[in-house]
């Protein structure tokens, strides 16, 4: 069984299991550490609007990533993002994994939106949540083949 | 880039989220509610009300925002549910 330590704090008065990893891609060139809130109620990991600024991509950067705009309701607001089919997901040295992930088009300069680590991840790699709130206790786990 | 620099860049920015989560109050006595906060070395190194200007500072700095911990400081009771 592989154990993939998460952190748990109290953001946006809640404790939340967080995942940091390296998010990295060729094609457009991203390498850029990510603090996550592992969100089982998202279908998709989505990097927020904020991540993506510290990335500098540029508007023909993002027109690289593939498929139509996609509106996406998260927290009462509306935003469209496209999706990067080729990420790279680095957990230290506990797991790398190649992965869909999206990211905002609409940015808003102000939109705190954090990113997000959704089902997808968990479906992609069999991971089992484990959140304690009480004990600020989380990890993923998952059975090795 | 190699893994051991691969590594210390995300335990860099570990820290300094961690450092952003426990002294959440610390910056909101210290006037930065509302705002985009920029973190290095457990310290705030930028803030702004708007993202792209905080990102500008860092690069004034001479780092690499890629690299570094930006985080909202949301006031204190809001509650996010996502």
């Amino acid at each position: 069984m592989r154990k993939i330590p998460l952190e748990v704090y109290n953001f946006a008065n809640s404790l939340r299991p967080m995942a940091h990893f390296l998010l990295t891609s060729e094609d457009p060139k991203i390498f850029a550490p990510i603090n996550a809130i592992v969100d089982t109620g998202s279908p998709i990991t989505l990097i927020g609007p904020t991540d993506l600024s510290r990335m500098r991509l540029s508007s023909i950067q993002i027109k690289k990533l593939i498929g139509k705009n996609r509106p996406i309701n998260i927290g009462g607001e509306q935003i469209f993002a496209r999706t990067l089919e080729k990420a790279n997901l680095k957990f230290g040295e506990h797991l790398k994994i190649e992965m869909p992930v999206n990211f905002p088009i609409n940015i808003d300069n102000k939109s705190t939106q954090p990113s997000l680590l959704g089902v997808d991840f968990m479906l992609k790699t069999g991971a089992k949540l484990v959140f304690n709130p009480s004990k600020k206790e989380a990890y993923f786990e998952i059975e090795e083949d | 880039m190699e893994q051991v620099q691969e590594l210390q860049i995300l335990s860099n920015f570990e820290k300094d989220s961690e450092w952003f989560h426990e002294n959440i109050n610390k910056l909101r006595k210290e006037g930065f509610t509302g705002k985009f906060v920029a973190i290095k070395n457990s310290k705030p190194i930028a803030s702004g009300k708007d993202v792209e200007i905080v990102v500008s500072e860092v690069e004034k700095e001479g780092e690499n925002p890629s690299f570094i911990f930006i985080e909202f400081v949301h006031p204190e009771g809001y509650t996010l549910i996502l």
